[in-house]
């Protein structure tokens, strides 16, 4: 059916029209036709002479009459008709919001057989072809999160032998070996060994996105946890003679995974040591924070801009500079950080100036969550902050919004501070009112720095200051 | 006295590869390459200590440690120690140690140094 072609003969046939015109014809007509009649069998029985002088009294009476019963019977007829039109478009608006919700299992049964009952029907089937589509990906995605654990065991098996071997001839079970053998066999099992931190972060990664991580709550001692963990990745800092500086304020014990926090801890500590110039200090700060404990790693390194800040937390991204290369992580530390920070409903951030410093915060709550979700950290959080981005832009410019937004995305401009300019070079122009920038800027800052406000408005102040400092500093 | 060691993995690399490194230690090592082998192997023989791995094809290892009850159990497997707990597999008190593979030669034979002289 060509819904666009304009067909004379399906809009007289169409069903809602034929229910107008029984409306206009029983509500209007009928009754009119009716007095009408009346009327001229009346007039005809009387005798002309007496007619003519009441004539035009009763002329009036009838059309008084009519008017009447035509205004009652419209009124009757109509409210059964339009009844029957508006309560299934109520229904079906109804369902539809249902269906925005995702319930997909909505179906609705609208019996007026008309356009209406045709437009249920297409519900209908819209709503089951979309609940197919939703069961479809469902299975796609266990089949994915099945399909990375099983590869990851898969390829984990073969490692066993590989790496006794490597190490039996290392340690020289089968001889003494010569220096060039020996360098070589360093390269097989550095690698062996990479590629095998590989495979447990993809394990580790099937867990988050199957929600099948393992927290093993335990009350803590959180600043000897903090301790613990500096004290351990001194050894490494010491290489590049980097100061830990450790501040830990009043922290109570709480219910925590130690394994998984000292996980987090390891990794936000070694990215930090990895992007810092030698001679410099790292400062890992623990405090309390509303219904949170704030961990936080700041560096005075090489920082990052605005699009690695987006982009830092996507699975295998490493911040493109190939002398960091040589350090060799597997590139899912900081997914998998996400991955188990936002497990335990935390949230995991990064703030950063570029050539001046980053900070990694995140934040651990002081009650366990033990129900763990699945979270997807297989996403790229840039497509997410961008399409934030892209309805901010069409709620303040309208459809203008989203031709400049492919534009700046284009000049690669999405970052805070191009969006900022962006915003000034708007109201400068009068394009939007000063106070409809403001407002845009705050949305947009929001979108940047959502996990502050979440956590707690104090954080804001807290971080302008600390900020300054790392200016001052530089 | 050389002390025996049975080997219980179906991989055969892996077999291979620890029997090489536990006879260089001075064990007398058997092997065998599943639990129904393993639970052949302990009628003819008694070791001292069964390294086992926790994934195998045949009859569930759960089954297979139940029937064992009197012979230390080292597990040896790519399952990590807290899901092999969920499992209840660590309940015996016969199961010694665990050694997560890919194991380290030097660790695996310090430790079963540790459990079978020490």
């Amino acid at each position: 059916m060509d819904a666009k072609k304009f067909s004379l003969k399906k809009m007289i046939f169409s069903k809602i029209n034929r229910k107008l015109s029984f409306l206009v014809i029983a509500a209007l007509l009928a009754p009119a036709l009716g007095i009408f009649l009346f009327y001229y069998i009346l007039a005809s029985s009387f005798p002309s002479g007496i007619f003519s002088e009441q004539a035009a009294l009763l002329r009036t009476t009838a059309v008084f009459i009519i008017i009447l019963i035509c205004i009652v019977n419209a009124g009757v007829i109509g409210f059964f008709v339009t009844r029957s039109i508006s309560k299934p478009i109520n229904e079906l608006y109804k369902a539809t919001l249902e269906l925005e919700k995702g319930n997909y299992d909505i179906r609705i049964d609208i019996k007026t057989d008309d356009e209406i009952s045709e437009l249920g029907n297409a519900f209908n089937l819209t709503s089951a072809a979309l609940g197919k589509l939703e069961q479809e990906r469902k299975e796609i995605d266990n089949a994915k999160t099945e399909f990375l654990s099983i590869t990851s065991h898969e390829l984990r098996s073969p490692m066993t032998p590989m790496k006794a071997q490597l190490q039996m001839l290392q340690e020289g079970y089968f001889g003494k070996l010569n220096k060039k053998t020996k360098d070589s066999l360093e390269i097989i099992t550095r690698n062996a060994d990479r590629l095998d931190n590989i495979i447990v972060d993809f394990l580790e990664i099937s867990r988050i996105e199957a929600a099948r991580l393992k927290f093993n709550f335990k009350e803590t001692d959180i600043s000897q946890i903090v301790d613990e963990t500096t004290k351990f990745m001194e050894g490494f800092a010491k290489e590049k003679n980097i100061r830990l500086v450790v501040k830990t304020a009043n922290i109570p014990k709480i219910e925590v995974d130690p394994d998984r926090l000292i996980q987090v801890l390891r990794n936000l500590i070694n990215n930090a040591i990895k992007f810092s110039e030698e001679n410099s200090k790292i400062e890992i700060d623990t405090k309390l924070k509303g219904n949170y404990i704030l961990f936080s790693v700041k560096d005075y390194g090489c920082g990052l801009n605005s699009e690695n800040q987006i982009r830092i937390f996507e699975p295998f991204y490493q911040v493109e500079n190939s002398s960091h290369r040589k350090h060799g992580g597997t590139g899912l530390g900081l997914a998998i950080c996400r991955g188990i920070v936002e497990a335990q409903k935390g949230k995991l951030w990064v703030e950063s100036k570029e050539g001046r410093g980053s900070k990694f915060s995140f934040t651990v709550p002081l009650k366990p969550v033990k129900n763990i979700e699945p979270i997807k950290v297989l996403f790229s959080s840039k497509k997410l902050i961008e399409n934030k981005i892209c309805e901010e832009f069409k709620t303040v410019l309208g459809p203008l919004g989203n031709s400049e937004f492919d534009e700046l995305k284009n000049k690669n401009s999405l970052g805070k501070d191009d969006l900022f300019e962006y915003i000034d070079s708007l109201t400068e122009l009068h394009i939007i009112p000063e106070k409809k920038g403001e407002n845009f800027k705050n949305n947009i800052g929001g979108i940047f720095g959502e996990e502050k406000t979440i956590i707690n408005k104090e954080n804001d102040t807290n971080y302008c200051i600390q900020e300054d400092e790392v200016v001052g500093r530089s | 006295m050389p002390k025996t060691i049975l080997i219980v993995d179906d991989e055969e690399d892996v077999r291979e590869s620890v029997k090489t490194i536990l006879t260089a230690n001075g064990y007398k090592v058997e092997t065998a390459i599943d639990g129904d082998d393993c639970l052949k192997k302990i009628q003819e023989i008694t070791p001292d200590l069964i390294l086992l791995d926790i994934m195998m094809p045949g009859k569930p290892i759960g089954e297979v440690i139940k029937q064992i009850q009197n012979i230390k159990i080292a597990f040896m497997s790519v399952v990590r120690i807290s899901d092999a707990r969920k499992q209840g597999l660590c309940s015996q008190s016969n199961i010694v140690d665990f050694f997560q593979k890919p194991f380290n030669v030097s660790d695996l034979v310090d430790r079963l140094e540790f459990i079978l002289n020490g």
